[in-house]
């Protein structure tokens, strides 16, 4: 068969045949479908923005959680056992013990800081330990005024507490010069 | 009983088909209404085109299941993108485009698939199209048989009638491409028939 009779023959083929089964219920089943949502690229900005975010605020809470975590090393609630009120206020060893261990820290932790924030912390600790003194001296009159204990061992532990703070500020500053 | 569009089918009855002729309505406010999620108008063209798109998919595929597949996905993509026909060509060349990108697209989204198309084309249980007929049914028969790319450009330049760059536009390939394949599709088809005792 040559090129011509090939050509001619093609033409005559059938262009159209009927399907043996019924296809539009398919069809119908498909287009009358409730119209689903789709994902349009405003909806994945969208959720990239979250997912940005969300990722940005777990790496920063991570960071911030282990830059903290040195301060958590001294268990407070066991010195404020011992510090709790035996023989006439005077503070339990272990307590005492932390809080000179401080106290000695706190002159060179202090150093390391800005002259202002030097100074803040200066003005705090003298402001607790101000408050210290007095409650010691209400103690003297009222030994046993419950409200005046809670106070001094409220006191005791905001001073011991910004110590803590003083320390830890001190090592965030170390560790950005060691990097 | 009004006369029916299309009930040649042993497989469903003629009942199933509702639309007569006295309900056929004008194609360009059938698609207009189908445009505006009218889902029975939509049906009217179905009816209206089905046999055309279903006999190029056949074409193409040289499977019946296959083409059946093809043509109900066409006209599911139609429906979905029929905002978008603006009329600037036929509705049913719109349509064929749509179906031979329907049927690119299940080739390449199964090598399986496809590889199952060819083992059926190979095998050719039965003749596909009724009214090809003698030497016509050998003919199709060979197009059939015909490697994919050669039997695409076959199919759409010389049975169908597009150009070749009409075809290589809805194939994705050159016009040259177009125009070798075509020539190969040409040799294949003439080795075949001679083999079968066709006189040159």
């Amino acid at each position: 068969m040559n090129d011509d009779k090939l050509t001619t023959a093609a033409q005559r083929l059938s262009k159209e045949a009927s399907p043996q089964r019924d296809l539009w219920p398919g069809i119908a089943e498909a287009i009358e479908a409730p119209v689903r949502r789709r994902w349009t690229p405003m909806f994945a900005q969208a959720a990239a923005v979250l997912l940005l975010v969300g990722a940005s605020s777990a790496v920063t809470y991570i960071a911030m959680k282990d830059q903290q975590a040195p301060v958590t090393v001294v268990s407070s609630d066991l010195l404020f056992e011992q510090a709790s009120f035996g023989n006439r206020y005077n503070l339990g060893p272990g307590y005492l013990d932390a809080r000179n261990a401080l106290a000695a820290e706190l002159d060179a932790d202090l150093a390391r800081l800005s002259p202002q924030s030097r100074a803040e912390i200066e003005e705090n600790i003298e402001l607790i330990r101000t408050a210290i003194h007095d409650i010691n001296l209400a103690l003297e009159q009222e030994p046993d005024n419950a409200l005046l204990q809670q106070r001094l061992l409220n006191a005791y532990r905001e001073e011991l507490s910004l110590l803590r703070r003083v320390g830890g500020l001190t090592r965030n500053v170390m560790m950005r010069n060691d990097i | 009983m009004p006369a029916l569009l299309t009930a040649n089918s042993s497989d469903y009855s003629p009942d199933m088909v509702t639309v007569a002729k006295d309900e056929v309505e004008d194609e360009a406010a059938c698609i207009w209404r189908a445009q505006r999620s009218d889902t029975r108008a939509f049906e009217t063209l179905y009816r209206l085109h089905v046999d055309k798109i279903y006999g190029l998919c056949l074409r193409m595929t040289g499977n019946v299941s296959e083409a059946e597949d093809c043509t109900q996905e066409a006209f599911i993509q139609a429906w979905n993108k029929l905002s978008k026909f603006r009329g600037d060509s036929a509705f049913t060349t719109w349509m064929h485009r749509i179906a031979v990108n329907t049927v690119l697209g299940r080739i390449r989204k199964s090598k399986r698939e496809h590889d199952r198309i060819q083992t059926a084309a190979d095998a050719l249980p039965t003749p596909l199209f009724t009214n090809d007929d003698g030497e016509l049914r050998d003919l199709a028969e060979a197009v059939d048989r015909l490697p994919e790319g050669a039997r695409h450009v076959f199919v759409l330049h010389a049975v169908y009638g597009y150009s070749h760059d009409e075809a290589g536009s809805m194939l994705g390939i050159a016009t040259g491409t177009s125009k070798a394949q075509l020539h190969r599709a040409r040799r294949l088809l003439a080795q075949q028939l001679k083999e079968q005792g066709f006189e040159e």
